[in-house]
């Protein structure tokens, strides 16, 4: 989440190089604030204590203690002691939840460039389309993510399950086992483009519009068709739409968590185990450990934040590099 | 600057909570189970929650209990939602008075102190009412923590008609079905004699137990694991062979597929619990008059063992304010003649109450059983249970363990017989985890 607080920031200013000169200005006079500044501050400053810093401080706190079983059998009044990084220890060696993660990082590689392929495709043509049928069309896209993701789930899974979806009986046996072991990771990288593909052509759609309309009519007198100004110019120009919307999935694939849970139970082959997120989850709610399970989260939270940074330090350096 | 610091003292008073809840932090249920003083005539509200249909018998209490009014909160079924939300707020300290509760997950509330120990209320002069084994499922100490409501004695439901067309003969033992089976695979046409559900741990649970299996003992104060023995081993080889030759479906069981199977004739027969009745009545409502039930396949023949599949208790969890007048509830739900004619209704299981059969809307012919007094089935099913079962208090995390190896067997990855030793093993590792005292048999 850390991420794609600063995702925007980041991108904006890389463009704009003309705000160098009045941030200065902004540093001297905010070197010697005001009180004015903390009531404007404050509303952000609480809610960012109370929904972001307590619940993280709470997790790790959490995360340090373990239940300690008295009396016969263990079924005495249990109590709560302190296990160090205990718990961290155990997390990691589970190989069920090590596997989870290699299974989302799979899922990631593949479902996040399909995504976003996708949506740039589509932003692109709407953006060759009259105004009219833009509209229409962007707006059916953007439709399915209307759709919250447990609906879409139940939905889709109706079109998975043998003997109920008209998949398989319009392609009989030829039809492929969508919930089976090795497909059912794609059957829901298929939801998940279905439902977020519109969202993230949204957002490069905005960033199609704000190109002035000058560079395509110098492109023109250049003689440059459809295909090259899509290519030379629109394409590097989105790009921070693209790399923020890349930021997002690389957050959202690692907190895969609603379409496996609801798929779980058509199918064996996901498990309570399924994803990082899902295996917390159990572990908090369904064996009733939440202190193994506030680990988990908080390990699963650095390494999401190390994935998205990792991203995001990629992309600029190689950016500086080219500048 | 006067403001400034004091926006610091509330940023530091606010990040000292945690610190300063950590003094009261507390394993399991976050507040006990206190009887609220009551005036007379004061009206107390109880909150129940339950995944059975239970709505015309609590309507009926409301009705004639105008002092003790009960809200009927339908919550997911069991691991599927229900638990998780008894567990969270047990944590949190707003549990309801009464929540459902299944015999195999009693062990594992009791293990965060989460279940009201009802004895202390006196509910122990209630006990000859009751089913002996049912109620020892929620004997822990000698105390009483959950009051029995209903258990799945199980039977043989089959498909008359198909079974008459294949020629195939209503089978007495695993034998006979396996027989059974590849006539019917052989004869019917697309139909298969049942299906193997690798969804359901406790399904498969139950057969050991039928076998003389026991996957949970105590010792002392040490439990015993014992899943990877002869006899769950010849279990485990028995449906291997049915999946093997493709005998069986392999379909998780109570889902939509499944309901479609049942409804299509592509299954035609189902072991399965007393409590299915409802259910292959309400989904199945095209095949009226088809189906029939008939006693358990049995291992050897001329042996009656049977076993149970699910079953709960009505458990008043820890935290509520009103346990004497839940206790009152909760007796009179799982007791009284008309409130369990209207649970049969709903389809809640067999009735953990003494009964007299032939006086309860369960001893009356069937026209969906094409007319059999079927319960007469289950009622000498439920007589022929070995109530020495024992679960683990880690039953949640263990069936996990059971159903990922009955998944990958059903996908055609390796065989039950070799996954018994790998979920041995995790169930262990799951009893340490909880910090228990364990070893294998």
């Amino acid at each position: 989440m850390a991420a794609t607080a600063h995702s925007p920031s980041k991108t904006p200013s890389a463009g704009s190089s003309g705000a160098t000169g009045s941030t200065s200005r902004n540093a001297r006079r905010s070197a010697r604030p005001d009180g004015a500044g903390w009531y404007f501050l404050g509303p952000f400053l609480l809610l960012f204590l109370f929904a972001f810093v307590l619940p993280i401080g709470y997790a790790i706190y959490q995360s340090l203690l373990t239940v300690e079983r008295s009396g016969p059998l263990g079924l005495g009044k249990p109590g709560v002691g302190f296990a160090g990084l205990e718990n961290y220890t155990l997390a990691l060696q589970q190989a069920d939840f090590v596997d989870s993660f290699g299974r989302v990082l799979l899922f990631g590689v593949v479902q996040v460039p399909v995504m976003l392929v996708l949506a740039l495709t589509l932003a692109l043509m709407l953006d060759q389309l009259s105004n009219r049928w833009a509209g229409l069309l962007r707006a059916s896209y953007f439709l399915p993510y209307g759709i919250p993701g447990v609906i879409a789930t139940i939905l889709w899974g109706f079109l998975y399950v043998p003997g109920i979806s008209p998949i398989t009986e319009v392609l009989g046996s030829a039809a492929p086992d969508f919930l089976g072991y090795d497909n059912v990771l794609w059957s829901i990288a298929n939801i998940v483009v279905w439902e977020f593909a519109g969202y993230n052509m949204l957002i490069i759609v905005a960033q199609l519009k704000s190109i002035p309309q000058e560079l395509y009519e110098a492109a023109k007198i250049d003689g440059a068709g459809p295909w090259q100004t899509a290519l030379r110019i629109k394409i590097p120009l989105v790009r921070p739409a693209l790399v923020l919307t890349c930021v997002f999935s690389i957050i959202g694939t690692m907190q895969l968590f609603a379409e496996p849970l609801v798929l779980k139970v058509l199918t064996p082959a996901v498990t309570s185990t399924f994803t990082p997120n899902l295996n917390a989850y159990n572990d908090a709610f369904a064996n009733a450990n939440i202190h193994l399970a506030a680990a988990k989260a908080v390990i699963l939270a650095i390494v999401a934040c190390a994935l998205s940074f990792g991203f995001l330090s990629l992309v600029t350096r190689k950016q500086r590099r080219q500048r | 600057m006067p403001v400034r610091r004091k926006v610091l003292t509330w940023g530091a008073a606010a990040a000292a909570t945690p610190l300063l809840a950590a003094c009261g932090e507390q394993a399991g249920a976050a507040r006990l189970t206190k009887q609220a003083p009551r005036r007379d005539g004061q009206k107390v509200n109880l909150v129940f929650w339950t995944w059975v249909p239970l709505q015309k018998a609590v309507a009926l209490w409301n009705k004639t209990h105008p002092d003790i009014h009960v809200e009927l909160q339908i919550v997911p079924n069991g691991l599927n939602g229900g638990y998780q939300k008894i567990h969270s707020s047990l944590k949190a300290g707003s549990p309801p008075d009464l929540a459902q509760v299944e015999y195999h997950t009693i062990p594992e509330f009791m293990l965060v102190n989460g279940l009201t120990n009802l004895s202390k209320y006196g509910v122990d002069k209630l006990k000859d009412q009751y089913v002996d084994w049912q109620w020892s499922q929620g004997v822990f100490d000698g105390q009483l923590h959950a009051m029995p409501q209903a258990s799945g004695p199980m039977g043989f439901y089959y498909r008359k008609d198909i079974f008459e067309r294949c020629d195939a003969e209503v089978p007495s033992t695993w034998d006979e079905f396996r027989a059974a089976a590849i006539k019917i695979k052989k004869r019917a046409g697309g139909s298969l004699i049942g299906s193997f559900a690798p969804n359901s741990a406790l399904w498969f649970a139950a057969f050991s137990w039928q076998r003389g299996a026991r996957w949970i003992r105590t010792e002392g104060d040490t439990w015993i694991v014992d899943i990877d023995s002869e006899a769950s081993r010849e279990v485990a080889d028995f449906w291997d062979g049915l999946l093997r030759d493709e005998l069986v479906l392999a379909m998780p069981d109570l889902t939509s597929g499944w309901y479609r199977a049942a409804q299509t004739g592509r299954m035609a027969s189902w072991p399965g619990p007393q409590w299915g009745d409802a259910l292959l009545r309400g989904n199945t409502p095209g095949t009226k008059g088809k189906w029939r039930v008939t006693t358990l396949p049995q291992w050897e023949k001329g042996d009656n063992a049977s076993a149970n599949q699910g079953g709960s208790a009505t458990a008043v969890p820890q935290g509520s304010r009103h346990p004497v007048e839940a206790i009152e509830f909760a007796h009179w739900l799982n007791t009284d003649a008309k409130s369990i004619d209207l649970l049969v209704e709903a389809g809640y299981g067999w009735p953990a109450a003494r009964i007299d059969l032939g006086d309860s809307a369960l001893g009356k012919p069937d026209a969906f059983f094409g007319g059999q007094r079927y319960n007469e089935v289950f009622q000498e099913s439920d007589g022929n249970v070995d109530t020495s079962w024992k679960w683990a208090p880690t039953t949640s995390q263990s069936f996990e363990h059971i159903k990922d190896a009955m998944g990958r067997v059903a996908a055609g990855n390796g065989t039950l017989v070799e996954a018994l030793g790998d979920i041995q093993g995790r169930f262990i590792d799951d009893f340490k985890a909880k910090g228990l005292k364990v070893r294998s048999a």
